[in-house]
């Protein structure tokens, strides 16, 4: 029904198949579009956040899905700055997953404000002093860099690029396209650092502040870091996913095993960078301000010292070890443990650097405060996901995403 | 068509140059933004003139002076009025709440009468009609069956009240007790005079405070606030004796928890180690008192003087015993309290709402009595009531006269309660207990006793008997629901009244509260609906209220102070004692009486097998436990460790928690049970509590009211009934045995 | 001449000092600030993570159990931290300027119709004392009577705190100006809380002027601040005589016996 829109040459799955599964993930979609349009009208007592939990479950998911969208810019800063040519392979695949992450984190960031309606005061009434302005103007940049990128990919439908100018458009953009990701690596680095820094200058939060370099806390390089080296993993993860959902191969081997193995040196050198600036802070930041390090891991039911293991060993290192070795990344059940273990870990990170946050009590007297979200959080939180998986059916279905699907799986 | 890269970058700049310069999308979005600055469902309080209005605060009997921002004719803020010589610029959360209960959606708004279970709207002239025709039609049957409940028998609108029931020929005009009532029948016995009792706690070096609640809310709130500050000032001393860690007993200097119900023992302790120590008054007590040595009556008995009871029956190993606290503490206590040179002790616990034990006071009252505290700077004073009110005298006909001589329903003044007069503890029993009510018509003024009395479901019950119940209440109370007819007085800001001097004080403070604004709704001043009601009934009744209105009626009351009130809104004169030489005149021996052992301690309802535990409750200056409804101010600054959502927390030691046959941690739900009810409760884990005791705050589980404070809770008075004093006949109920039991799974 | 002219001119630090030993915890300041800034409520208070009270009165407990248990009530408004030149937690991470610090009064601000309601500065307050509108502020019936035309009431969405009464600043000000005068005197500029207390607890003034009765409270050596050591400059001092409070105040590592410090027994 749909075959002119397809492809030449690579085999998709029923046009009913396609709508039904569609739909199943579109009333997933509606449920977080439900919820969405709750908070919108009835406002944010429709959480469960409070006071105490001010950033909850929403910045956590904003700050994760950037983290692990991180993928998009350092494959883009890898081929295009370094000239890692045979990235080219999974790039535009980096790119999309990187248009859903952060077009997600902007709604996320939309149904989180109280008066969306005056989100952009932001802009309008700008503080440099504020990291948050640094990530709003960095992440609304980058995200119009991705747009950037992700419209010559839908202009390489085949029924698009019939039309000359669509054609000529997308040829003219491809040619562009470097100085793009330049600009969008650097935003990137930044944004994703001030996103870091958005905790980490927190001085009244003694558990994410951090001392750093002129005004950039460690956090800052951290964030840049550990989203550099799990993005690229989540690449490879939802890379996988695909090839597991469509039952064919569509990246080549040696261009995932090359971007797994710099994520894995990314990973180590992450791992040591975290555990030099967990041990500072244990040890020097946080009893200047009269804490012990065992203060923000005790006296409550969920925060342990499980969660720094978990968090750099479990999460960083084992990963980190497994990719850098030839034997790990050629075995394709490793290698997704050590994907997984990755992503899971940076996401645990941006739990801990909001949640554990807000959680833990600074004032003698305080207690420890303990949330749990509500079901409009949880949808739409969910809503981002159920959307990235319809934009990446379609995008596969229509679009030419893969270059290398052709040859890896030839129509006899 | 093909495209360079120059044409590309045209096509793609001045697009988004031509979009920018469309002023559409900006004006939108600059609109919504603009909208949400403004939605028309955030209100915008009209801006107006500004002006001050002063008043007094008549919430409660404390008399403080305020000051109200008014904008235009709204009244925006209420503060405390600077110069006032009883709160100078401070007030109390309940005082600043006030305009919530002003604007507030309880209020009653016209005069309403009950059909068939609804409230209908009447007219005044109808309602007064029918209150008019029923009492006329009473009156030959027997006029004593006219009762009324007030909240005070201070200030002339109660005055009125109680002149409308004598002319009508009816002794039945009760108010609502207080510590005042038994501080009262101790000045009568020990003294010999009709007086309250005032303390001088600013002048005092050395107060010991039996359970009172210095700060919270017992006497004149704000004034107590006050000498409580400047106390730590001039270094003098508060020792607080509570099982519970109080707000007053956490400001104090030292804390000394004992055994509720064993205060008297301990004070007569105390007693022991001076006398022993021989470090009392001997002025006074050698030569302005009677009693303390033995003596022989006038048959010759010999009688055990109060230093030989007390020597005998109190040594400090036997009151370690029964109190809980260590002979150490006893002794060094008794000694702090010889050595200091004005010391007093005060009693009355908590807010001072239930009179107590005439056996405590009594004690109380003879420790004051050993340092010679009495009538002395920084003692205790017996102050005449005052009599700032002139009334004309009032002609009975015999139809009154011969009601009047009835004995009053409450029993107050007769043989068994010979001291009291007023025994409104008794009311639910008597009214209860026979076939009929012996009360046919019951006024209720500024007073809601289905709420504040102890065993609230018998009171209510009582209620219930009552053919005819008229409130006079400005909001929605229990009492009101409960009533046929309800004739709804302006609130206090809208009105005005005299305010009758605040007990306790060393000082007579008489003020005059101005109204602030104009009635809000279709409701009427108490006092004239009293004059109007009397010129219906005609005759001697009305014979009695010649004046036009209330305003008159005031004036004249007032006499030669209207002026003065009028002017600054309080007059305020300085009191002095009767010396020691003249002040005990009204006693058989002319001196103080020491009481060796005339009065019975108390003890409270419940068997200790059955109920292990004793439940107290405690009073806190953020719940208004009173006539008042906690406004919803107030009730947003009540700790979450008083109330959850709609579940009440009740104080209990981690010890009382994890006994042989409980185990809660904080926040468990539990259930919990004494002699007159079940409820369930949430326990909070204090250490700041003795173990063994419940405490469960007063001033919550209302029934009426608005959401902001219906069915939050529990009223503790619902769980304790009354228990009467053997001596006084008043209330004496400081507790009863309670048992807290798991919620079965 | 011109010496005085300086002077006149001379930046204001307000601030507050709060006797706790005479503080009674009877919450007569939560009211009085409530009244005064149109602070809304709810049916329902009893959540105080999601209850607005400008001004909150903690109770704090030394830790021992009965019947050596002492209480001790603690006023926390917000504290106006100056931070480092005026960088406080808050106003530093504002990214729309809808908080700011007031170098000519040292009060921080808050524009409600500017904060777009981010919580950033919530997230950065270790006090706690900013507020989230997270319901449309409704009052009963009627009540709206009392609502005063000072501060406007905030709509849904929102951040709220404390504002050190600054619209009684202003009308101060005005009059000033009206009678020609630079300068406030002490008394003409009180907060709502400091007039209502029936303790005398609170004193309110200018930490700059040697005349102001703050100033020399200041110096107290019972006085100390809350979590000094996080370097906010909080502008609230508090004073105890009583150690276990003063210490209550900020976080330390070992107790007054030296032994590590289980923070979990102070709190409630």
């Amino acid at each position: 029904m749909d075959a002119a829109l397809i492809q030449k040459g690579v085999r998709r799955c029923s046009f009913g198949q396609f709508i039904l599964f569609l739909a199943v993930v579109g009333a997933v979609l509606l449920w977080g579009v439900f919820a969405m349009l709750l908070c919108w009208i009835k406002g944010l007592n429709q959480t469960n956040m409070n006071d105490y939990y001010g950033f909850a479950l929403w910045i956590w998911a904003d700050l994760a899905v950037i983290a692990i969208g991180g993928g998009a810019f350092f494959t883009g800063f890898l081929r295009y700055i370094i000239g890692k040519d045979e990235l080219k392979n999974i790039i535009n695949y980096a790119v999309l997953i990187g248009f859903i992450c952060y077009s997600s984190a902007l709604l996320i960031l939309a149904i989180d404000i109280g008066q969306p309606l005056r989100g952009w005061f932001i802009f309008w009434h700008a503080n440099v002093h504020s990291m948050l302005t640094e990530v709003a103007f960095c992440l609304t940049c980058y995200f119009g860099v991705l747009t950037i990128e992700y419209i010559p990919l839908i202009l390489g439908n085949r029924q698009l690029d019939r039309v000359p100018f669509f054609h000529n458009l997308s040829h003219n953009m491809h040619e562009i396209m470097a100085v793009f990701a330049a600009t969008g690596a650097f935003l990137s680095f930044f944004h994703q650092g001030s996103l870091g820094g958005v905790a980490g200058v927190l001085f009244g939060r003694p558990f994410a502040f951090r001392e750093g370099v002129f005004i950039w806390p460690w956090t800052f390089f951290l964030f840049t870091w550990s989203a550099a080296a799990c993005g690229p993993c989540f690449t490879i993860m939802i890379t996988k996913i695909t090839e597991k959902v469509t039952r064919k191969r569509l990246v080549k081997d040696n261009v995932i095993e090359l971007l797994a193995k710099i994520s894995g040196w990314m990973l180590i050198t992450y791992f040591a960078a975290k555990t030099i600036d967990t041990w500072y802070w244990a040890a020097v930041t946080a009893p200047s301000k009269g804490f012990w390090m065992m203060d923000f891991y005790s006296g409550n039911s969920l925060y342990g010292l499980w969660i720094l293991f978990a968090e750099i060993i479990l999460c960083a290192f084992i990963p980190g070890l497994i990719l850098i070795n030839k034997e790990g990344r050629k075995n394709k059940t490793a290698l997704m443990i050590a994907v997984i273990l990755a992503v899971i870990g940076v996401s645990l990170n941006r739990w801990v650097m909001v949640l554990q946050v807000m959680a833990a009590p600074v004032m003698s007297f305080d207690t420890w405060a303990m949330y749990f979200p509500s079901w409009q959080e949880i949808a739409t939180t969910i809503l981002p996901v159920a959307y990235g998986i319809i934009l990446i059916a379609i995008s596969h279905r229509y679009l030419p995403i893969f270059p290398q699907e052709k040859e890896l799986n030839p129509i006899e | 068509m093909r495209i360079d890269r120059r044409s590309f970058l045209s096509f793609v700049i001045g697009g988004a140059a031509g979009t920018a310069l469309t002023p559409l999308p900006w004006k939108i979005t600059d609109d919504l933004a603009i909208w949400t600055q403004n939605w028309p469902w955030t209100p915008e309080p009209p801006d107006g003139e500004a002006a001050y209005v002063n008043a007094a605060c008549t919430l409660c009997p404390g008399g403080c002076g305020i000051t109200v921002r008014k904008i235009d004719e709204r009244a925006v803020k209420i503060e405390g009025m600077k110069g006032h010589p009883v709160n100078d610029g401070g007030l109390c959360i309940l005082g600043l709440s006030g305009l919530q209960l002003l604007y507030g959606p309880t209020r009653v708004r016209t005069p309403l009468k009950k059909v068939e279970g609804k409230w209908k709207k009447v007219s005044w002239d109808d309602a007064i009609a029918e209150v008019a025709a029923k009492l006329s039609e009473l009156r030959g049957k027997g006029p004593q069956s006219l009762a009324c409940i007030s909240g005070s028998d201070q200030g002339t609108v109660p005055q009125l009240l109680k002149r409308l029931l004598t002319a009508y020929g009816s002794p039945n005009f009760m108010d609502m007790p207080s510590f005042q009532d038994a501080y009262a029948i101790t000045l009568k016995l020990t003294q010999g005079v009709d007086a309250s009792a005032a303390f001088d706690i600013e002048n005092s070096d050395f107060v010991l405070s039996l359970g009172s609640g210095i700060i919270e809310g017992w006497g004149s709130p704000v004034r107590m606030f006050r000498a409580n500050s400047s106390c730590g000032e001039k270094k003098g001393a508060l020792v607080q004796v509570e099982p519970r860690l109080s707000n007053t007993a956490a400001k104090a200097d030292q804390w000394v928890p004992v055994t509720p119900g064993t205060e008297a023992d301990l004070v007569l302790g105390l007693a022991h180690v001076i006398i022993k120590l021989d470090l009392y008054n001997k002025d006074f007590v050698g030569n302005h008192t009677f009693g303390f040595d033995d003596w022989t009556d006038g048959e010759e008995k010999p009688c055990k003087g109060f230093k030989q009871f007390v020597l005998e029956n109190y040594s400090p190993d036997k009151v370690a015993k029964t109190t809980g606290v260590d002979e150490k503490t006893l002794t060094t206590l008794a000694k702090k309290f010889a050595d200091a040179s004005s010391p007093l002790a005060v009693c009355g616990r908590g807010e001072g709402k239930t009179p107590g034990s005439l056996h405590e006071f009594i004690a109380v009252h003879a420790l004051n009595a050993l340092k010679g505290s009495i009538n002395k700077k920084g003692g205790v004073w017996a102050v005449p009531e005052s009599d700032y009110i002139s009334l004309p005298d009032l002609k009975t006909d015999d139809v009154a006269k011969k009601g009047l001589e009835t004995e009053r329903i409450d029993g107050a003044g007769s043989e068994a309660y010979p001291y009291s007069k007023s025994l409104l503890n008794r009311f639910a029993e008597v009214v209860g207990t026979g076939e009929q009510s012996p009360v046919h018509t019951l006024f209720v003024s500024g007073a809601n006793p289905c709420y504040t009395l102890a065993d609230t479901q018998a009171v209510k019950k009582a209620f219930k008997k009552i053919p005819f119940v008229v409130s006079f209440s400005a909001y929605m109370d229990e009492t009101a629901q409960a009533a046929d007819l309800i004739l709804p007085n302006h609130v206090y800001l809208e009105r005005l009244e005299d305010v009758p001097p605040p007990a306790g004080l060393s000082q007579c403070v008489i003020g005059l509260s101005k109204p602030v604004v104009a009635p809000q709704f279709d409701t009427r001043h108490t006092g004239d609906v009293v004059i109007q009601l009397a010129k219906k009934l005609a005759g001697s009744v009305a014979d009695a209220f010649p004046w036009e209105n209330y305003e008159a009626c005031l004036q004249e009351a007032l006499g030669d102070k209207w002026d003065a009130l009028n002017e600054s809104g309080f007059v305020a004169t300085e009191v002095t004692p009767a010396g020691w030489e003249k002040a005990f005149a009204g006693t058989p021996s002319k001196k103080f009486e020491f009481f060796a052992a005339g009065y019975q301690p108390v003890t409270i309802e419940g068997e200790e097998k059955t109920f292990p535990l004793i439940l107290v409750p405690y009073d806190s200056m953020r719940l208004s436990g009173g006539f008042i409804g906690n406004p919803p101010f107030m009730t947003k600054t009540v700790s979450d460790t008083m109330l959850k959502g709609n579940d009440i927390m009740v104080e209990i030691n981690p010890k009382t928690a994890k006994s042989r046959f409980l185990f809660l941690n904080d926040g468990d739900y539990a259930i919990l049970s004494t002699p007159k009810g079940r409820v369930n409760v949430r326990v909070h884990l204090f250490e700041g509590i003795m173990p063994g005791i419940v405490a469960m705050p007063k001033g919550l589980g209302h029934t009426a009211y608005d959401d902001y404070l219906a069915g939050k809770g529990v009223n503790v008075n619902e769980l304790i009934g009354p228990v009467e004093d053997p001596g006084s006949g008043l209330d004496a109920a400081w507790g009863i045995r309670a048992k807290l039991t798991n919620v079965p799974i | 001449m011109k010496e005085e002219h300086k002077h006149e001119h001379k930046a204001k630090k307000y601030g507050m000092v709060i006797d706790l030993d005479q503080c009674t915890g009877c919450g007569a300041c939560m009211v009085a600030c409530m009244a005064e800034n149109n602070v809304p409520f709810r049916k329902d208070e009893t959540d105080k993570f999601l209850s607005i009270t400008w001004m909150r009165v903690y109770q704090l407990t030394n830790g021992k159990s009965f019947p050596n248990t002492e209480i001790c009530y603690l006023p926390r408004p917000c504290m106006h931290c100056e931070g480092e030149h005026g960088h406080s937690p808050c106003v530093s991470v504002c990214p729309a300027t809808a908080t700011d610090y007031s170098h000519e009064t040292g009060i921080v601000s808050q524009i409600y119709t500017r904060c777009f309601g981010c919580r950033y500065c919530m997230a950065a307050c270790p006090y706690h004392a900013r507020y989230f509108n997270w319901w449309d502020p409704v009052w009963p019936e009627g009540m709206e009577a009392y609502l005063s035309p000072n501060v406007s009431p905030r709509m849904r969405g929102v951040v709220e705190k404390c504002s050190f009464c600054f619209h009684r600043y202003q009308i101060a000000m005005e009059k000033a100006h009206y009678e020609e005068r630079h300068e406030l005197k002490e008394d003409e500029y009180q907060t709502a809380c400091t007039q209502a207390c029936p303790a005398g607890a609170i004193t309110f003034g200018d930490l700059n002027n040697p005349d102001h009765a703050v100033c020399q409270m200041k110096k107290s050596k019972t006085a100390f601040r809350l979590l000094e050591r996080l370097g906010t400059h909080p502008k609230v001092y508090y004073l105890s005589s009583r150690e276990w409070v003063r210490r209550a105040g900020d976080n330390y590592l070992r107790d007054e016996d030296g032994k590590v410090m289980d923070k979990r027994k102070l709190r409630n």
